[in-house]
């Protein structure tokens, strides 16, 4: 018992030194400049919370979330879409050049991005494919197609053959076998890489930073670094951005907590 | 089974390979194929050869840089994975403590572009957190430039990885501690062992499966690190906290040696494979584990 209770008191002081960054940028938002820096624990006193709406507008941060919603939702429909066609070809056909090709795809979840970021760069340039408004979708379509086709691959094959022999008796054919019977039994498996293919576009920041230049077309980690060095002495803007930013990333994890973390670690455990 | 057409497994496989093919897999080749020549990025380029590589050997930016990656992954290894399994096993240890992981795992999916700035905020100089904290408690002569300084800013991205990523680890640990059967910790409390015990002895070996994935993570990951990097410190000051990939992305990017920085992307690539397949070695020898 005792024991227990001080498992609670490590846990507890644990957390609060934790906890006390992400709390600081929220209270420092609602703080002047000057009780910034002389007074950094103090609680707030004016409850103004018009300077997230301040700096919102001058940030521009509405253009950033929504470049962050396109092309996330955009690269991560196709990831779904195109690898679990491909897990269904690798799960349930026979055919010819299978295992090979079933080895270029494993490859990709050994090489680092490092192997490919700069002739891909080379590439989106020589077709002016860079600084569009789907530019990023391109990469991170090709960044996720790996994980998510092997992850499928393993959904699919614990599915019982019988469901798709019996389904081709009934006269299904091919696309059917994938539409009707595949892709409703796969529905937990998408949730999961749905929520690892979002967050990996959502928070993906080297590709973004070097294939947008222009300010219309930057996604949020991006859009973010620029306004930190444009406000880089307006500190309370900045923390009202950065707050902005978390709390409803925050909010969406409370509530689809199991969700998230077995998305961003399923990977890993297969 | 065998399909209705024989074009039809390929007609499945033709978006994800074209896409994948065109995103990844050609300029993977072209990567190898750039690290033999010496190019700007634009106009004509020559052969190179092997110079691009035996420069690499000789620059020793470069090679700092490799010394640097191989400190943050030995720090983090402590800091995220031998930490992230010691909070899951206090964490497990009895269901009222499990409500804590919650919290812990909030760092891991906010962008690093977020974290970054909220560490660079809380280091720096002036208005920073640690120096108000050090100054309210009197200490203000120890007050830095913490990432400014070459002697604490690699120690300072070391301990905000942790910070960072602890958590990630943490759910992974907790995900396998969970798979042990309740059976086998249930025999272990008749024989007499505390939670302890039961802990290191029993639930600890029955992961080691899941161990040596974390610490693969860790390593390769390590070794690809940019982003707490390059937004922090940007490799600085002087080159001290200089990652292959800051460096490499300064090559290419401002000094326009493409085939150098190609050169570069080579070597750590061949690393991280490397790294991979020794790992996947020793895990087809080490085979009693448990299965999942």
């Amino acid at each position: 018992m005792s024991r227990r209770i001080f498992l609670h008191g490590v846990l507890i002081v644990y957390s609060i030194v934790f906890i006390i960054p992400l709390v600081w940028i929220f209270t420092s938002s609602l703080k002047s400049n000057q009780d910034i820096f002389a007074k950094p624990f103090s609680l707030p006193i004016h409850l103004d919370f018009s300077v997230f709406i301040r700096s919102w507008q001058e940030g521009d941060l509405g253009r950033y979330v929504i470049n962050s919603l396109v092309v996330t939702s955009i690269s991560a429909s196709l990831v779904l879409l195109v690898s679990s066609m491909a897990a269904f070809a690798f799960s349930r056909f026979e055919f010819k050049g299978r295992s090979k090709i079933l080895t270029l795809f494993i490859f990709g979840l050994l090489v680092p991005i490092q192997a490919f970021f700069i002739p891909q760069n080379q590439l989106l340039d020589q077709f002016n494919l860079k600084d569009h408004w789907f530019t990023l979708v391109i990469p991170y379509t090709g960044l996720g197609i790996s994980l998510a086709t092997w992850l499928f691959i393993g959904y699919l094959d614990s599915l019982p053959k019988e469901l798709f022999e019996s389904g081709r008796i009934d006269g299904a054919n091919d696309w059917k076998l994938y539409s009707s019977i595949a892709v409703p039994l796969l529905k937990p498996g998408i949730a999961t890489i749905a929520i690892f293919t979002i967050l990996g576009s959502w928070n993906e920041f080297l590709l973004a930073m070097l294939y947008i230049q222009n300010e219309t077309y930057k996604t949020i980690p991006v859009g973010l670094l620029s306004y930190s060095s444009r406000h880089a002495t307006d500190y309370q803007l900045l923390f009202a951005a950065l707050t902005i930013i978390t709390i409803p990333m925050v909010l969406i994890y409370l509530v689809f907590n199991r969700q998230v973390v077995s998305g961003l670690t399923e990977g890993s455990l297969k | 089974m065998k399909a209705n057409k024989t074009s039809t497994p390929y007609l499945f496989l033709s978006p994800a390979l074209i896409i994948y093919g065109v995103t990844v897999l050609i300029p993977i080749l072209g990567t190898f194929l750039l690290s033999f020549v010496h190019w700007s990025g634009f106009g004509s380029f020559q052969f190179a050869w092997i110079s691009n590589f035996t420069r690499a050997f000789t620059d020793s930016v470069f090679i700092h840089s490799l010394g640097h990656v191989l400190l943050y992954i030995v720090a983090t290894l402590i800091l995220e994975v031998a930490f992230g399994l010691l909070l899951a096993g206090i964490v497990t240890s009895h269901k009222s403590l499990n409500k804590y992981r919650v919290l812990f795992f909030i760092p891991v999916l906010l962008p690093t572009v977020v974290i970054s700035v909220l560490w660079r905020s809380i280091l720096n100089f002036d208005y920073g957190l640690l120096n108000g904290f050090l100054r309210m408690i009197g200490l203000g002569n120890f007050s830095h430039i913490w990432l400014g300084d070459s002697n604490f800013s690699m120690w300072a991205i070391c301990l905000i990885s942790g910070w960072n990523f602890s958590g990630f680890y943490l759910a992974i640990f907790y995900a396998g501690l969970q798979r042990v059967p309740g059976e086998i910790v249930e025999a272990a409390k008749l024989d007499g062992a505390d939670e302890k015990t039961i802990l290191w002895k029993i639930k600890v070996p029955m992961i080691r499966r899941i161990t040596e994935i974390a610490a693969l993570i860790c390593i390769t990951g390590g070794i690809q690190s940019f982003d707490l990097f390059y937004i922090l410190t940007g490799g600085g000051p002087f080159h001290a906290t200089e990652v292959p990939t800051t460096y490499m992305v300064q090559k290419v990017f401002q000094d326009q040696e493409v085939g150098y920085g190609a050169a570069l992307a080579i070597i750590v690539t061949t690393l991280v494979v490397v790294v991979g397949l020794i790992f996947s070695r020793m895990r087809r020898k080490n085979q009693v584990s448990l299965e999942y």
